[in-house]
């Protein structure tokens, strides 16, 4: 019992003190975000200012920044595109691993590739097809690329997690008479909730944290998504934007990603049961 | 008597129909067990990604066979990007910083993260430990490169670190000399990246299921046994997720350097994605950028299918 | 409970596809306001100058009845790359900023920029253009593009410093590096400098203080850059950086930042640097000033000047060719240029415009004007993008190991001969 709790203590202590490390950068971004705007010093850079100004500096930063029409995009985009991708990913993965696709692996190494290309590469021509299929600075085109870039994370894990399901939990369902789709639906779905959280709250964060295809692939303020019009006021050497409202803008275009993460820290605490009947 | 796959339910017994569903690949149970549309389950994930990655990307390939500066007309240039590359002795310093990232995200990212993973599950209120680890990931780019750049600027507060546990580096400016800026800035992305494989990890570790875990408690096991002969295979799944992830996200390695550096000074810190951007977008020599971008790619792409038939091979014939 | 879960998961997937419906059915950014006439869509890689940009468009809706709207890029390769493949497509810009030098004689040979050449020289003629900046925007004999922004390199010092020490802004070089002596003996670092962006400053500077005649032949391919005036300016620099006048090129903190809290007490840069001045709350003439950095070479007759410019262009085939030329003719007009400068602090093409309360900037603008400074155009606009590239990655190697000045030199000019074999000479 004692050797239990030796044990428990000294994996705390360990986490404490890790966990200390990592936020320590955090501090750091904080404390800056919240100086007086012509207050900051590199060489004092730890301390706390004498005010709490991160209220005024985010304020600014919205207004210099032009963020409240980008937001509701952003949202949109974050929400549905990796809902859409979690749910084209496990109708793949479900049918790899419990169909048993006939070249399964070949399929799942063609919807896998996606994520070989350097997107960077991907600009040009996809704004080229875009302009042509009139979904340049269109929702529905953001929604695809994001949805199309999301699918093969979303595929590999669920493809993973369903080989961690028994087998036989489908050949039963199949024995009394269901359908694969309300298998799929009903059973294998309900069964991977935690999978999908965590595939949902990292995809949601990439796609929110995009930069590069939301400024190539539109130009509207209200189909533009956030980080085009955050980042023009924290790199642009023209712009001589004080550090301190730079961070205050990264901190506050960081809400909606932290808040999802504290929200579905719950999912992750229960263990499963994945067909042991 | 040590077991070192996991325990399986023995599967009820089923109508020959579909008993030989099960058997081949070619059964004529095929249909009966997995219904008439197993294609329909595949076709939109293979049609959204080959529409809208694979097809731009042939314009790509496309280009790497020209001379395109992005704007004039495209002349044809035939294998030379691609032979020049081979004289290229920036691209050798950019591979080689690459397998630098390759090695050091499959150690760090993967390792911490499973690290805290395993250290915090279970355990009461681990969740909220996690959280530190997590929400890295949640800040956006910028604001993380701006306080990075207060961390690792000469005198900046690693050096001061440095000098204050009396460790080498104090005065060395951490991002001026190569190999060490590659190496710092696989520290910054490792901050940054440790939540997500914490996540699978975690996501891992709870589909874990009971049974085993209680049986070699019988056989008793304990601490790093129990690790090592139940949780560890149990957790292959996502294991195979986390570390092919971070193979395909180290190797095409691009936002940390160009935010930090740029890929200086004097290109020794660029790595595959950094050399493809500057000489096609900075450059503008979309052709040769292109060749890089095709060799990248293909790179990518040999190993991910390399470390994946491996993994997902062993796994086959598993469930049943 | 999970089914509960799932239910309200597929209603939000649901709800937002629905919604996703509605919106998309009224996408595709319309380009004109409810309002009347039309707004044009101002493409840019100065994605932090939206404010400016946006007041601009209200005051060019109330002058002429075309609105502005600014579409921002802050990566300035990105941005290149869309709007050459722009060209390409029916998503044309409107209106697009763009960079003068071998960029613009590049997308003017190919028609692909509407020619301006009457509004230049109505420009001239009023007054409103000087003459002195034509050339930076002719090709063939033809004019393209007006002037988006204007500014001179010069050097901003901190005033505090400099009075503490009994120092004023030199004269002459000599005077220049006394200046310099006298900062590093209190240990005060005198010089910014930095390895990323722009690494080519102090190159530029000193070559065109000590021959801008080989400067101006490096960008036209007819210069080498391993010939003696080049070696020689590179043996300058790294003199200089040996004897520590200069600040850790290393260092990623904001020059401003540094210049205020006297990191650095002098930071050569363009006078578009006034907006970050402004922003740290410093006042010109009260907490920091600006001169004119003295030639190296005190026979020349003239001062060189760096001289950074980028045009304003509009389309051949824009959407609506007609509302383009206007506003670019609007756009050159004290009515524009005036709240333009004024907002950011910086320098305008426009001689009638002044700027308010900053007498050093002024007076390099009556001076400029009046044809006392030999301008030469910067660095990063005249050199081409493949010899530019490799040039900012020699700089940044340079400065980290100054004593590698031929290999780097050695580097560009492989650039530099590689680029001109397959180029015709001739910006």
């Amino acid at each position: 019992m004692a050797r239990r709790r030796a044990i428990t203590g000294t994996k705390v202590l360990v986490l404490v003190v890790l966990g200390l490390i990592w936020l320590a950068p955090a501090y750091l971004m904080v404390v800056n975000a919240a100086r007086p705007a012509g207050a900051y010093n590199p060489a004092d850079a730890w301390s706390p200012a004498g005010s709490f100004e991160l209220l005024s500096n985010m304020r600014r930063a919205w207004d210099d920044a032009g963020l409240g029409q980008s937001l509701g995009s952003t949202v949109l985009y974050s929400v549905l595109s990796p809902a859409l991708a979690i749910l084209i990913g496990a109708l793949a993965g479900f049918s790899i691993v419990t169909l048993r696709l006939r070249h399964g692996f070949a399929w799942f190494m063609l919807i896998f590739g996606g994520t070989v290309f350097p997107a960077q590469m991907l600009l040009v021509p996809l704004f080229i097809a875009y302009s042509r299929l009139n979904l340049y600075d269109s929702r529905p085109g953001l929604i695809l690329i994001y949805a199309a870039i999301s699918v093969p994370f979303a595929a590999f894990v669920m493809r993973n997690f369903f080989t961690g399901v028994a087998f036989s939990i489908f050949e039963a369902a199949r024995l009394d008479g269901a359908s694969t789709a309300r298998i799929f639906w009903r059973m294998y779905l309900p069964l991977s909730w935690s999978a999908l959280v965590a595939i949902f709250v990292l995809e949601f964060t990439f796609t929110w944290n995009d930069l590069l295809f939301g400024m190539t692939l539109s130009q509207s303020p209200g189909i533009r998504p956030v980080m085009p019009a955050v980042s023009a006021l924290q790199s642009d050497v023209y712009a001589g934007t004080p550090v301190p409202v730079a961070l205050a803008v990264g901190l506050l275009v960081s809400i909606p990603a932290i808040a999802l993460f504290m929200a579905t820290q719950r999912f992750f605490t229960r263990g499963l049961t994945l067909g042991q009947l | 008597m040590t077991t070192r796959t996991p325990l399986r339910l023995t599967p009820p017994r089923v109508p020959a129909a579909l008993a030989a569903g099960r058997r081949g690949r070619r059964g004529h149970g095929d249909r009966a067990l997995f219904g008439r549309f197993r294609h329909g389950y595949i076709a939109p994930g293979a049609l959204i990604v080959a529409g809208l990655l694979y097809l731009p990307f042939l314009w790509t390939v496309y280009l790497s066979f020209t001379n395109y500066d992005g704007l004039t007309p495209a002349t044809w240039a035939g294998f030379a990007n691609y032979r020049a590359l081979l004289h290229d002795p920036a691209l050798l310093t950019s591979i080689r910083n690459t397998l630098i990232w390759v090695a050091g995200t499959t150690l760090l990212p993967v390792g911490l993260g499973l690290l805290v993973a395993v250290l915090s599950y279970n355990l009461r209120g681990g969740a909220w430990l996690r959280l530190p680890f997590l929400l890295p990931y949640a800040f956006s780019g910028a604001g993380i490169g701006l306080v990075w750049g207060v961390l690792l600027s000469p005198g900046g507060t690693i050096n001061h670190l440095l000098g204050f546990f009396h460790l080498p580096g104090a005065s060395t400016p951490l991002l001026s000399y190569a190999p060490l800026n590659t190496i710092v800035l696989i520290i910054a992305m490792t901050w940054q990246q440790i939540g997500v494989n914490t996540l699978l990890f975690v996501v891992g570790l709870q589909s874990i299921p009971r049974e085993p875990i209680e049986a070699a408690k019988i056989d008793g096991a304990s601490g790093w046994s129990m690790f090592r002969r139940v949780i560890w295979p149990l957790l292959t799944p996502l294991t195979t997720v986390v570390v092919g992830l971070a193979l395909v996200a180290s190797l095409k390695t691009f936002d940390v350097v160009w935010v930090a550096t740029q890929g200086g000074p004097g290109r020794s810190s660029e790595t595959l994605a950094v050399t493809m951007y500057r000489d096609t977008f900075v450059a503008d020599q979309y052709g040769y950028g292109s060749a890089v971008a095709v060799l990248l790619t293909v790179v990518t792409g040999v190993v991910s299918v390399i470390y994946l038939r491996q993994q997902l091979a062993r796994r086959e014939g598993l469930s049943g | 409970m999970r089914r509960r879960m799932r239910n309200v998961a597929l209603g939000a997937v649901a709800s937002v596809s629905v919604l996703a419906a509605i919106a998309g059915c009224g996408s595709s950014g319309g380009s004109s306001s409810a309002t009347t006439g039309v707004t044009l869509k101002l493409y840019n890689d100065k994605g932090a100058w939206s404010p400016y940009f946006n007041q601009l468009g209200t005051m060019s809706k109330k002058d002429i009845g075309i609105g502005m709207s600014p579409v921002g890029y802050t990566d300035e390769p990105t941005y290149q790359a869309f709007i050459q493949a722009s060209f390409h497509t029916n998503k044309k810009p409107d209106l697009f900023t763009w960079q003068t030098g071998g960029q613009l004689a590049e997308i003017a040979q190919l028609h692909q920029v509407a020619n301006t050449t009457s509004i230049w020289q109505q420009g001239i003629a009023d007054g409103d253009l000087p003459k002195g900046l034509e050339q930076y925007y002719t090709v063939g004999g033809q004019q393209y593009c007006v002037p988006l922004n204007v500014a001179y390199w010069g050097m901003f010092y901190n005033k505090a410093i400099f009075t503490k020490y009994g120092l004023t802004p030199p004269t002459n070089w000599t005077q220049f590096m006394h200046v310099a002596q006298v900062l590093k003996s209190h240990g005060v670092t005198p010089f910014y400098e930095t390895d990323v962006l722009f690494s080519f400053v102090w190159f530029e500077q000193l070559l065109a203080g000590t021959d801008p005649q080989v400067y101006e032949q490096l960008s036209t391919g007819k210069a080498s850059y391993t010939s003696p005036a080049v070696v020689n300016v590179m043996k300058m620099w790294q003199t200089m950086i040996n004897d520590g006048y200069m600040s850790d090129p290393a260092d990623k903190t904001d020059p401003s930042v540094m210049l205020k809290n006297g990191q650095v007490a002098m930071v050569p840069d363009g006078s578009w640097f006034n907006t970050s001045m402004t922003q740290q709350n410093l006042k010109p003439g009260v907490d920091y000033g600006y001169f004119i950095i003295p030639n190296v070479n005190p026979s020349l007759p003239k001062t060189s000047v760096i001289l950074e410019s980028g045009p304003l262009c509009s389309l051949v085939n824009a959407p609506d060719e007609a509302a383009s030329m206007k506003y670019l003719k609007w756009w050159i007009t004290p009515a524009a240029q005036q709240p333009w400068s004024s907002a950011r602090g910086d320098a305008s093409a426009n001689p009638k415009v002044s700027v308010t309360g900053d007498t050093d900037l002024s007076t390099v603008m009556k001076n400029a004007g009046a044809g006392q400074y030999n301008l030469l155009l910067r660095y990063f606009e005249a050199a081409p993008p493949p010899v530019l590239a490799a040039a900012l990655d020699a700089f940044g190697a340079f400065m980290v190991h100054p004593n590698s000045y031929m290999t780097q030199l050695q580097t560009i000019q492989q650039a530099q001969q590689t680029y001109w074999s397959s180029h015709q000479a001739g910006s």
